[in-house]
């Protein structure tokens, strides 16, 4: 392993009792990759950051941070490491000064180590105003800053978030974005959050994580591209309805609209669309560079079928992460759909493509299959 | 992010640094040379690396000769953000009295401390002067009375007041998380926890010393008092609130509800103080087993000036098996 790698974590699998939070979670970060962890809530980020912080142990798989094993160097981990846990849980009867000063004696900060960098996070954080206040005064978005301090107070090489804007307001996110993406130039930081939007300002590399799986990582741009970033929606005419295109064409059937559109060069999926009577609606799946429209456009007016629809959408972050993760939204819910069922192994593909045509029937399927049983 | 401290400042701290090592520096004049240097790069380092940037493992590889003067000299403290070359068992009481030293502080910020120290003295003064005829009836000059009624007050009341919060506070707020995220070992979160509820205790137990003074010594001289008795009942007190804590601390591990805590160690410790009571009339050995392992029996001989090992063993015994107890508790959260 070279020294460039900072965390790694390979085949990370947490169990509570039979649910699974993590399975098999395997990524590297790098020194100087800020990184955004990115997933639904329960996805299981919290407990990815739990286990490199030394915090619980993994059921399966090892971690290291800094060279260090997570299970058998805890204290040298640790020491690399500055944390905020989520919602930034601070000793409520300590004033920031007393807090931050507690933080840096368990790291064997001395005092004037301390104070110049007491120094430095109060004005990276914005503390001057409350550093003689009790924590227990501060507002949700000040305690979050104070966490903040917290974990930078012994300038730590690796930086490890969880959701550290969730209680900033925008301005205060938009300064500490970019105040990690200067650190980050030398450090390592991973960060997890709900909000693409940071993640794309922020970040130049995500890991998306659903239901304890990674189901991408990389940079932002390989990332969009992964569920073909680029998706065309077309809608061909059904006979049925009506006057055929200047009487000349056979009726098109569902399956030769589709045969046609996954013969067109370039398209790699072809999905169906629920649509009403009068319209064969498939959405394809594409590279980015080439623009395939014309292509489209042409296949079927060549068939003589009446186009009704053909547009081009780039995806955003928002799309690939909603359309990575939508299962989770599902799980939540249906009432009764076990949280680790049997249908969850379908491959992730499947059960996607089924997702945007049947969701509804889908749901109910289960709950007669849970009724029944 | 740039640091608005201007070169006029950092000359200013610089100075004042130095005047700082120039005091406590001059017992650590023995330190090797390289030590030295490492310090004096490093300040460098800090002084001209405005905003800290400097990754600390780069700062201590780059052992750049610099600048010489007296001040550096003198001072040879290692610092540095990372941990370097401190043993173990130096860093574990560190971190031990760090966590302690936060624990107390926490105390002395709420009201409760202050509640239950007044209250429990207040309660202590009324048994013994007044209740049933108070110390008076005695005519002899003897604290006695005052530790046949403090121990059973320190197990219901005292000490489960100060254990309850200690560790399901810290898990129901998750702050638990912040503290042991930090490089700190799991022993060194559960014995700091420890000796900072035993720290009430021993504060509570010597306030207890101002009744002999002010009776016996001055400002009034209400006899001689035979001192040796109050002395080993006071170490009978410490041992037994040792255990008392460890107790507690272990209840604390298994709750995130403070309440819940609470009432279990006073339950628990309860049991433990009056089991003997409650036995003495089984007859044979099974009664004198079970009065053994009552806090009650156990403590009575020191009331009376005896220092009993058995119960010294028995004391600290209960003390290490429950924060061991303590420890695993914590530790568990890793599998749970």
């Amino acid at each position: 392993m070279t020294t460039d790698v900072m965390i790694y974590a390979q085949d990370l699998s947490k169990h509570y009792g039979s649910f699974r939070a993590l399975d098999r979670v395997s990524f590297e970060v790098r020194r100087g990759e800020v990184v955004g962890f990115l997933g639904p809530n329960g996805a299981g980020k919290s407990t990815t950051m739990r286990i490199l912080t030394c915090f619980i142990s993994p059921t399966g798989g090892t971690a290291r941070v800094h060279g260090f094993d997570v299970f058998d160097d805890p204290l040298p981990v640790r020491e690399s490491l500055g944390y905020l846990p989520q919602r930034a849980p601070l000793y409520l009867e300590m004033n920031v000064y007393e807090y931050l000063r507690f933080a840096a004696d368990l790291r064997h900060l001395d005092g004037e180590t301390f104070k110049k960098r007491a120094r430095s996070v109060v004005e990276v954080c914005g503390l001057a105003q409350v550093l003689t206040k009790d924590i227990r005064q501060l507002s949700h978005g000040y305690r979050q800053r104070v966490g903040l301090a917290q974990a930078l107070i012994h300038d730590p090489p690796i930086l490890i978030l969880d959701e550290p804007t969730s209680d900033l307001d925008p301005n205060e996110k938009a300064e500490f974005l970019d105040y990690l993406k200067q650190i980050g130039k030398e450090r390592t930081v991973m960060l997890s959050t709900h909000n693409l939007k940071e993640v794309e300002s922020a970040c130049a590399r995500a890991i998306i994580v659903s239901r304890g799986r990674v189901v991408a990582d990389g940079p932002l741009d390989e990332i969009r591209a992964k569920s073909g970033n680029v998706r065309y929606v077309v809608s061909v005419q059904e006979s049925a309805s009506g006057s055929a295109y200047r009487g000349k064409t056979l009726p098109a059937s569902n399956a030769e609209v589709s045969d046609l559109l996954s013969k067109v060069a370039g398209v790699r999926k072809v999905t169906e669309l629920p649509t009403d009577e009068r319209a064969h609606a498939f959405e394809l799946a594409s590279e980015q560079d080439a623009d395939l429209r014309p292509e489209v456009f042409r296949a079927v007016a060549d068939k003589g079928w009446v186009l009704l629809e053909l547009h081009r959408d780039t995806q955003t972050l928002e799309d690939v992460f909603r359309h990575l993760t939508i299962g989770d939204e599902r799980r939540n819910r249906t009432i009764g759909a076990s949280p680790d069922g049997e249908e969850e192994e379908a491959s992730e593909e499947e059960e996607e493509s089924a997702e945007d045509t049947d969701s509804d029937d889908d749901d109910s399927d289960e709950e007669g299959d849970e009724a029944k049983s | 992010m740039s640091e608005t401290t201007t070169d006029k400042d950092r000359d200013l701290e610089e100075k004042k640094k130095a005047s700082k090592k120039g005091e406590d520096g001059g017992d650590k004049k023995a330190s090797s040379k390289d030590e030295e240097e490492e310090e004096e790069s490093d300040e460098q380092e800090e002084s001209d690396d405005s905003d800290d940037e400097g990754d600390d493992d780069d700062d201590k590889a780059k052992a750049k000769p610099s600048r010489k003067d007296d001040d550096a000299a003198l001072a040879a403290k290692p610092r540095s953000g990372l941990r370097v070359d401190r043993s173990p068992a130096a860093t574990f009481t560190r971190n031990v009295l760090t966590i302690a030293k936060r624990e107390l502080g926490s105390y002395f910020n709420s009201a409760l401390a202050y509640i239950v120290i007044s209250l429990s003295l207040g309660g202590f003064g009324v048994h013994f002067f007044l209740f049933q005829g108070g110390v008076w009836q005695i005519e002899r000059a003897s604290m006695a009375r005052l530790f046949q009624f403090a121990p059973g007050v320190l197990c219901f009341l005292t000490i489960p007041l100060f254990t309850m919060r200690a560790l399901s506070e810290e898990k129901r707020l998750g702050t638990m998380e912040l503290l042991i995220t930090l490089p700190v070992r799991d022993s060194e979160v559960i014995l700091g926890k420890f000796i900072g509820a035993y720290g009430m205790l021993f504060f509570q137990i010597v306030l207890l010393g101002i009744y002999p003074i002010v009776m016996f010594v001055w400002p009034w001289h209400l006899g001689v008092l035979d001192w040796g008795p109050f002395w080993s009942a006071m170490l009978g007190m410490l041992l037994m609130s040792g255990a008392g804590v460890g107790v507690g601390l272990m209840m604390s591990g298994f709750t995130e509800s403070q309440i819940l805590s609470f009432f279990l160690t006073a339950a628990g410790l309860a049991a433990l103080y009056y089991v003997g009571e409650v036995v003495q009339y089984l007859p044979g050995w099974p009664g004198d087993v079970i009065s053994f392992f009552s806090f009650q029996s156990r403590i009575e001989p020191f009331t009376r000036g005896v220092i009993d090992s058995r119960a010294v063993v028995y004391f600290l015994s209960v003390t290490i098996l429950s924060l061991l107890v303590s420890f695993r508790t914590l530790e568990s959260r890793k599998w749970a």
